[in-house]
């Protein structure tokens, strides 16, 4: 195996990259040779999906495959390497129908048809020692002898801005919203990967190309989480458990919580969000339910102490699962395209196992002492409240707003983040998205002038709100977002990330703070033109950056 | 009294940590660490805590040659329960790092719910857990593992593998063989009866379906050894596990054939399940010879299976031996041993 596509890969002075018999996240070699050929596959999917589409003929099978096979591939979400010899048996049948719809579309065009090669002509091997023989001659690194790694670089930069892209993708699917534009720009992408592209230049355009695919794609989850559930608002909830049979659901999948929170209505059953689930208790259409009782644990990378000590079913909807351990593994159960080997996966959207347990586990014994934290704080409630903010700004009340977002780790130099929050003078409001917040999202940071100094803004995926209010905000102004008093400081961990990140340099946005580590991905090369070009820095100590955003500024 | 530092490195590449005091054997120095290891008899009959020492010093205690074989002991082999530390040691398991328990083992009660003859001097005894403050109502356990079932009133106290899976109504489904002189088969045959009441302590043992990808299983059984295969099978089933498996089922003679109706189910929910049932004493209804003999018929077709045996250390033995002569990597070949009651 060879892996280097997440924040906690492998590293040492030879370089980094996971490439013993199991990565860093747990993921097997069997398991991450098995991704890289499924992605190959995908690659196949697309050349003839995309030539399809561009003659009016889009291929809605593929429209669902696609950003669900990508999405097991992403960081901590599928572990199981039968789930990826079928997707990729899948993966060839589409193809097949891909192509066959190309044909017709090219057919009835009066075209001639274009005969693919590459990926295209992919036949999956009759068994495993066959499928792993074909891995291995596509691995994330092929080509990197003859292309460089300048290339091979910018080639996984845009594969994992793919993966980022189609789990938004999947997420607002699964909610019934998606847009032809989203479903082309990742064909496109996929099938500019199989041509193994050697240009740097186009390699670079294509990148920010697929950054405003996956602004696009935002803007559809956007729509479909205010349209499914209503406009996030200012909500206190609680983050201590209650006496009662407990259900904690994990993930980023509110139409999973949805259907929870209806199925065990009126059952005494109270259901908890956990990790990135958070936001949704800002929902309306979710916190009308009564028993939805709050949040517990903190971020992902802390699972496998607060799923242990939870006396009841745990719910894993969607990135990030790390390995179930022995106390837990027969009550947490896995939906859609997570998995993990001897971990119930629940098909159909039947969580009827999941009532059952909660029914026979014991649940909590006795309220905790309370605890609330404040959260809801998307674009709409904070465009709401703009005349108050540009006053606070013009009047000097509010000096500046620091955007800390993204994922949280186990790595030390995460305290940087924690550190910058609590460092950060009292005349700044930060914003905060992603799970990263629960390093300090429990502590007080009072107000100014009524407007809370921490605003929660949600998910990963509500960076849009983070691009829309800082976009309204320098209409406002009349200036540029580059020009606001507004400094980004990014943890990155996963490839949602790595699509986020490229989203707002398409938009232009400079000089963001990145870390804890730069990715593995990147060489020196191309750090030094995201550096040129964009002004990305990476973290260096809190003092450091808060006085450099705040001289910058001013 | 002197400490010795012991190293224990799991299967899955992971390392532990524990201080062993003179004279204290591994698997008491771990538990005192709160580090739970597979063990059962702890007297060195079983073979549960079988490791290997790969560095140190180290005297062992007596152990039964059916838990222990001298060509074991050779390479390294030993027995937890009856190792002692002469010096600090590094052991290895031939079991992941999940499999080890770091809380004390579940203890709980239960009521017989079920007891019926199935053939074969074979009883299948259905144990109903109690709801439990900590625990609640269901039995959590990994297919294959074993549990404690003690009576009351006596003490008596015998390890059975459990046949069924895991469920949120706190079932248990034991399949057990009455031997004549075996005090548990006689408290079964004279005593026990619906509504009895059962001390339960476990789920224990690192005997459990190993996560495989998608490669072939073999499921050896010899006699009640079916227990923990059907558990496996059934979980498989469960999951919608498409790996080609075969269970090889033996037994003496057509009279002590049981359980056939829980193989013709999973028959009709795993189709890439085939059976291979054996007769010692072949009367013309299935194959003739020794559960090995189907393990080998099985390795010619599919010799990159993962192999389960369970049954009598002479059967077991014969089997690691059989596959290992076929090539089969010790790291894919899993037992357990029954107990001698």
């Amino acid at each position: 195996m060879f892996c280097y596509q997440c924040e906690q890969t492998y590293r040492s002075e030879a370089g980094a990259g996971c490439a013993a018999s199991k990565g860093l996240c747990g993921k097997d070699a069997t398991t991450s040779d098995l991704q890289d050929l499924l992605i190959h596959a995908v690659k196949g999917i697309a050349q003839y999906a995309w030539r399809a589409r561009q003659l009016g003929a889009p291929v809605t099978a593929t429209e669902r495959f696609i950003p669900n096979a990508m999405f097991t591939t992403l960081t901590n979400v599928n572990f199981t390497p039968a789930r990826f010899v079928a997707l990729i048996a899948e993966a060839a049948a589409l193809r097949d129908a891909a192509r066959a719809a190309y044909e017709r579309a090219a057919q009835q065009a009066g075209q001639a048809i274009e005969a693919q090669s590459g990926p295209a002509a992919f036949a999956p091997a009759a068994d495993m020692d066959g499928l792993l023989k074909q891995a291995a001659t596509v691995g994330i690194l092929a080509g990197q002898d003859t292309a460089g790694a300048d290339v091979i670089g910018l080639r996984n930069l845009i594969l994992y801005g793919l993966k980022g892209v189609c789990a938004y993708a999947y997420h607002a699917q699964v909610m019934g919203y998606d847009d032809a534009s989203i479903y082309g720009g990742i064909e496109k992408a996929l099938d500019f990967l199989a041509g193994e592209p050697t240009d740097v230049p186009r390699l670079l355009e294509e990148a920010l190309a697929l950054g405003q695919v996956n602004f696009k794609t935002m803007e559809v989850l956007d729509a479909a989480n205010t349209g499914s559930f209503g406009t996030p608002e200012p909500t206190s909830v609680r983050v201590t458990p209650i006496a009662g049979k407990a259900i904690l659901v994990s993930g980023h999948e509110f139409k999973d919580l949805l259907n929870i929170l209806e199925l065990t209505q009126d059952t005494g059953i109270n259901v908890y969000t956990h990790g990135e689930m958070l936001p949704g208790l800002a929902y309306p259409k979710l916190k009308a339910y009564p028993h939805l009782a709050g949040n517990y644990g903190g971020a992902w990378q802390d699972q496998q102490k607060d799923f242990a000590s939870f006396p009841g079913p745990i719910v894993m909807t969607s990135n990030c699962l790390i390995e179930p351990q022995p106390g837990y593994r027969q009550r947490i159960f896995t939906l859609g395209p997570v998995g993990w080997p001897g971990v119930r996966h629940l098909d159909g959207k039947d969580y009827s196992a999941v009532v059952q347990a909660a029914k026979a586990l014991p649940g909590f014994k006795e309220d905790a002492p309370e605890q609330r934290i404040t959260i809801g704080f998307a674009r709409n409630t904070v465009l709401g409240v703009a005349d108050k903010v540009i006053e606070g700004v013009k009047s000097g009340a509010i000096r500046h707003f620091f955007l800390i977002g993204g994922c949280d780790g186990a790595l030390p130099g995460r305290n940087y983040y924690t550190d910058f929050a609590e460092q950060a003078p009292d005349d700044t409001v930060i914003l905060t998205l992603g799970c990263g917040k629960y390093r300090f999202n429990k502590g007080e940071f009072g107000a100014i002038g009524g407007i809370p100094r921490l605003l929660d803004l949600g998910q990963c995926s509500d960076s849009y709100s983070a691009i829309v209010i800082a976009s309204e905000l320098a209409k406002a102004f009349n200036c540029g977002v580059n020009d606001l008093p507004l400094s980004l400081v990014i943890s990155w961990f996963e490839q949602k990330a790595a699509a986020v990140l490229l989203t707002l340099l398409s938009l232009g946005v400079r000089n963001i703070r990145l870390g804890p580590t730069l990715p593995a991905f990147l060489t020196p090369n191309l750090i030094n033109v995201l550096v040129g070009t964009f002004g990305i820095q990476t973290i260096s100590t809190p003092e450091a950056d808060i006085a450099a955003s705040l001289k910058k500024a001013a | 009294m002197s400490e010795h530092q012991i190293r224990l490195t799991t299967r899955d590449g992971q390392s532990l940590n524990f201080a062993c005091a003179d004279g204290e054997d591994l698997i008491s120095a771990a538990a005192r660490a709160d580090i739970h290891l597979p063990a059962l008899c702890k007297g060195g009959g079983c073979g549960a805590c079988h490791a290997t020492c790969t560095g140190g010093d180290f005297h062992l205690g007596e152990t039964s040659r059916d838990a222990l074989s001298d060509d074991a002991r050779q390479h390294g082999g030993v027995l937890l329960c009856r190792t002692y530390a002469d010096s600090d040691l590094e052991i290895t398991t031939p079991y992941d790092h999940g499999h080890i328990s770091f809380r004390p083992i579940p203890q709980r009660t239960g009521t017989v719910a079920g007891l019926e003859h199935i053939g074969g001097q074979t009883v299948r005894l259905v144990v109903q857990l109690d709801d439990d403050p900590e625990l609640g109502t269901g039995a959590e356990f990994d297919p294959g593992q074993f549990v404690e079932l003690t009576v009351p009133e006596s003490g008596l106290t015998r390890a059975y593998s459990l046949a069924n899976t895991a469920n949120w109504s706190g079932t248990l489904v034991f399949l057990i063989r009455l031997h004549p002189t075996g005090q548990f088969s006689r408290w079964l045959k004279d005593t026990a009866n619906v509504g009895s009441r059962l001390q339960v302590r476990g789920p224990q043992g690192a005997f459990v379906l190993q996560d495989n990808g998608t490669r072939p299983r073999a499921f050896v059984a010899g006699g009640t050894g079916i227990a923990p295969m059907l558990a496996m099978l059934t979980r498989m089933a469960e999951f919608g596990e498409g790996n080609r498996c075969r269970l090889v089922f033996g037994v003496t003679r057509a009279s002590d054939l049981f359980a056939l109706d829980m193989i013709d189910t999973l028959r009709a929910d795993l189709p890439a399940l085939s059976v291979d049932i054996r007769l010692w004493e072949s009367d013309g209804s299935q194959s003739a010879g020794t559960p090995v003999d189907g393990l080998q018929h099985w390795l010619t077709e599919a010799l990159n299976s993962d192999i389960y045996l369970c049954g009598p250390p002479a059967m077991i033995e014969a089997g690691e031996r059989a596959a290992r002569d076929a090539g089969v990597p010790a790291t894919r070949i899993f037992s357990e041993r029954f107990l001698p009651t």
